[in-house]
């Protein structure tokens, strides 16, 4: 009945994952703790502590998103901020920043946006004090 | 093996809405409308309208539910709410605060 299969998916449910199926469509903010793989729809942002994935087909639009990794194969809209890897498997569209400790663009992968690694820039590309060059150029300038 | 599945450490805050069957074992805030079955699993905490083909409670619930075929409280169940379907079990040991409505 369906205690049997009450029970026989706690395991899911236990492991502190979540799933977001390929028939569902989620209109909000997910975040906690565990990994999350979404096959569906997602408007709304995601912070979670754990992997995240957006498997093929799926679609995931926000204004950001922050994981301890990224995996995404499916169409991603919004900033993506990770404390470990991000990486774009092919077939996958992706528009927005990405920011990771280490980020990896597979060929057939669609990508528009910027990367942002975590790494200082050295200082004549901008990364040390953008804002103060700016000025101090213009001031020569003149 | 469920399809959408919510886990322990998870919150959703906001709607979820799938033609398949859903689990929830962590927290859901909005709504929750699934086209099959719909469980809510010892520990998970709901506070949303449900509905779904049939329902099956054994954690928290605060919301309003509407199954096309039947709601199932299981014992551990606290939920808060009315409840309109054609068939409803209250097990012993669940709690259960609202109105029953079994008009088809």
């Amino acid at each position: 009945m369906a205690q049997a299969r009450t029970t026989s998916t706690s395991r899911t449910g236990d492991a502190g994952g979540a799933r977001i199926g390929s028939g569902a469509r989620v209109r909000g903010r997910i975040h906690g703790d565990g990994d999350l793989v979404v096959e569906g729809q997602v408007e709304g942002d995601l912070a979670i502590r754990g992997e995240l994935t957006i498997a093929e087909g799926a679609s995931v639009a926000c204004e950001s998103i922050e994981a301890q990794s990224v995996v995404v194969a499916g169409a991603l809209e919004g900033d993506v901020a990770a404390s470990g890897t991000v990486r774009l498997v092919a077939g996958s569209r992706v528009r927005g920043n990405l920011k990771g400790s280490a980020v990896s663009i597979e060929e057939g992968a669609r990508f528009s946006g910027r990367l942002d690694c975590e790494f200082d820039l050295p200082a004549e590309l901008g990364g040390a004090s953008p804002r103060g060059e700016a000025r101090g150029r213009a001031a020569q300038r003149r | 093996m469920a399809s959408t599945v919510i886990g322990a450490g998870i919150t959703v805050e906001g709607e979820i809405t799938t033609d398949e069957d859903v689990v929830v074992a962590g927290t859901v805030r909005g709504k929750l409308s699934a086209k099959e079955s719909v469980t809510i699993e010892h520990g998970a905490t709901v506070e949303a309208d449900v509905s779904g083909g049939s329902l099956v409670v054994a954690g928290s619930l605060t919301g309003n539910v509407t199954a096309n075929e039947r709601v199932d409280l299981q014992s551990g169940a606290r939920v808060i709410g009315n409840v309109k379907a054609a068939r409803v079990t209250i097990a012993d040991g669940a709690q259960f605060k609202g109105n029953v409505d079994m008009d088809v």
